[in-house]
């Protein structure tokens, strides 16, 4: 059996088994990849896995109706399965309430895929620990991080002014966003309103950046919220210079660790800065 | 006939922005297309599907309308009229025309709504015949055509397999468009290309029978599963209209805001109390399909959806309304509690 057929055979295994109420994965529909909730074994031949799943179905998890129907077996190529160790570093899911059917991205293992088996949370944080230690961002994001560092500060006013005055405050970013879990988000707080909900630069900066903020060394680097969003703004751009900031300050990388303390959650004794003692 | 060449897009938009029009058309945006302010340079895009619609410029994502000062207990309005240039939105699809009439009548319903009727009225639909559609476009499942004229104040239809566009006037504001013009749009003739062809998924009559009887319906469990609750449907949609008023300011001034909103949030219905009466995302996919397909028809005689395929295109959850409508056509009558 193919990468693939494995996939669907253990997928319909574990709903077969009553070890998965849900599989969570991914169907065509013409040229796109759907999300999929498959309940009974007879329908894991619709699942697929390439190139086309942009989606971070991770971030089903915080949706009571998907919650209810724990188990779930979720179809995770790396940086999902940063994810869902992510949220289990956070308390969000327990070990019992994720089997993670392990792909790996898109391309690896030549045309064909791999797939590592379905996965405890502990054996998915071993498999990254192993396999995929050096996920980096894409060349290209890295390239116009370099090209904005070059830029007088002015310059880089000005490519953000104009890149975020197409937020329509949608917060499609933060739907695709597995991290993006709290069921009151600050941008709904409104006694007393912090953020601006007004699509208008001063709102839509506020927004955009402390989105990214408090991605702080949990973003995943998933790329789910900057394909999500309909206006094309480059959000990863935000999340990568924010992710190298955790790693370089704090040596966070985030998404490996079952223990992890999260970083905008907790304080070190021994930080380097007087203020935090 | 009037024809106008391809090639000849950006003297048109040049003529009439001499004649004092404000250019709306689209125009590539790094990875999308857009329907922005057309500046001298900018290349015209009639191919690609916006990622906006006309909406954005009659019904902004955000508006300033109203203004006032706190002094003590003094309070002081200060009225705010509506910004609303002469401007021409060129290369409408027939869709995004014909939702026109879903938001006039929202904004006539029980009252004239000054901003939108400003801005609606000093605006010009230069619609643009559909030669492609995509696996998105449902236009002829609920009332429309690719080379539907509804709302338009003029249409270009696509001619000589695409060298040039058949220009058509419909209206007082298509003709004086057409005469700003000027020679950019000359007299000749032209074959029009065939229009797009667009099946048709489901029967809109029979789906809004079929939603009265199916309230209760669990298939919206099933529809809904993968909607995550944000608003980018909302937000592209043509027809959608719903709005918040938001006051922001400090204790000296402060300016009223409308702003979009949307019925997938769970905010939307949120009480001030705790109690949500919409309290899952089935319930709010639920509102966004009876609110298109039947509230909508039963108080204004139209469905508020036009078919532009925008809310599925867009989705990051891959959510599609035509799916949704097909599928509910497709399950039997749910049992009635």
């Amino acid at each position: 059996m193919n990468a693939l057929e494995t996939l669907r055979a253990d997928a319909a295994r574990l709903l077969r088994e009553g070890r998965a109420k849900v599989v969570i994965g991914y169907r065509t529909r013409g040229k796109e990849r759907a999300p999929v909730f498959i309940t009974d074994a007879s329908g894991a031949g619709s699942l697929v896995y390439d190139a086309a799943c942009r989606q971070n179905l991770a971030a089903y998890l915080r949706k009571p109706e998907v919650r209810a129907r724990r188990p779930a077996a979720v179809v995770a190529s790396p940086p999902v399965m940063r994810s869902l160790v992510l949220l289990a570093a956070e308390s969000q899911i327990g070990e019992g309430d994720v089997v993670v059917l392990a792909v790996g991205p898109p391309g690896e293992g030549g045309g064909e895929g791999v797939y590592h088996g379905a996965l405890t949370l502990a054996e998915t944080a071993r498999l990254l620990k192993e396999k995929y230690a050096l996920l980096a961002p894409r060349p290209e994001v890295l390239d116009r991080i370099k090209s904005l560092a070059a830029m007088s500060a002015e310059e880089r006013a000005a490519f953000w002014s104009e890149a975020l005055a197409k937020c329509t405050r949608c917060y499609a970013c933060r739907a695709a966003c597995p991290a993006c879990y709290c069921t009151v988000c600050i941008v709904e707080k409104n006694v007393p309103q912090w953020i601006s909900t007004a699509a208008r630069p001063h709102g839509n900066y506020a927004w955009n950046l402390i989105r990214a903020f408090h991605a702080a060394g949990r973003c995943t680097g998933c790329e789910a919220c900057e394909a999500a969003c309909p206006q094309g703004i480059p959000l990863m751009l935000l999340n990568v210079l924010v992710a190298e900031e955790a790693a370089e300050a704090f040596g966070i990388k985030a998404g490996y660790d079952l223990d992890a303390e999260p970083l905008i959650g907790s304080w070190s004794a021994d930080d380097e800065e007087d203020f935090i003692r | 006939m009037k024809i106008v060449d391809v090639d000849k897009l950006s003297d048109l938009a040049a003529a009439l922005a001499a004649k004092g029009y404000r250019i709306v058309a689209p125009v590539r945006d790094g990875d999308v297309v857009r329907l922005k302010q057309w500046k001298r340079g900018d290349e015209i895009d009639l191919d690609a599907f916006t990622v906006n619609s006309v909406k954005d410029f009659l019904m902004p994502a955000s508006e300033v309308i109203g203004r006032y000062a706190l002094d003590g207990d003094d309070f002081a309005p200060e009225a705010v009229a509506a910004e609303a240039p002469k401007t021409v939105v060129l290369g409408v699809r027939p869709c995004d025309a014909a939702a026109l009439a879903v938001l006039d009548a929202v904004f006539n319903w029980d009252y004239a709504d000054a901003f939108y009727n400003a801005r609606r009225a000093a605006t010009t639909i230069a619609a643009l015949a559909c030669r492609q559609a995509d696996e998105q476009c449902f236009c002829t499942s609920v009332g429309g055509a690719p080379d539907s004229t509804a709302g338009a104040d003029a249409i270009l239809r696509p001619a000589d397999g695409g060298k040039r566009f058949i220009v058509e006037t419909l209206s007082e504001k298509g003709e004086a468009l057409v005469a700003a013009a000027g020679e950019v749009v000359q007299e000749g003739e032209a074959a029009a290309d065939a229009v797009a062809e667009v099946p048709v998924r489901f029967d809109a009559a029979a789906l809004a029978a079929r939603l009265a009887e199916n309230f209760e319906s669990p298939l919206w469990q099933t529809l809904s599963l993968a909607c995550l609750g944000c608003g980018a449907c909302a937000y592209a949609c043509p027809t959608c209209h719903c709005f918040d008023i938001q006051d922001e300011g400090t204790r000296r001034e402060s300016v009223r805001l409308r702003n979009w909103d949307s019925c997938g949030f769970g905010l939307f219905t949120q009480h001030a109390g705790g109690h949500n009466p919409r309290p899952d995302q089935a319930a709010r996919w639920r509102q966004r399909v009876m609110h298109k397909f039947l509230y909508f028809a039963e108080r204004f005689g139209r469905l508020a959806c036009s078919g532009c395929g925008r809310c599925a295109r867009l989705c990051p959850a891959h959510v599609s309304m035509a799916e949704s409508c097909a599928a509910l056509m497709a399950a039997r009558k749910a049992a009635k509690r």
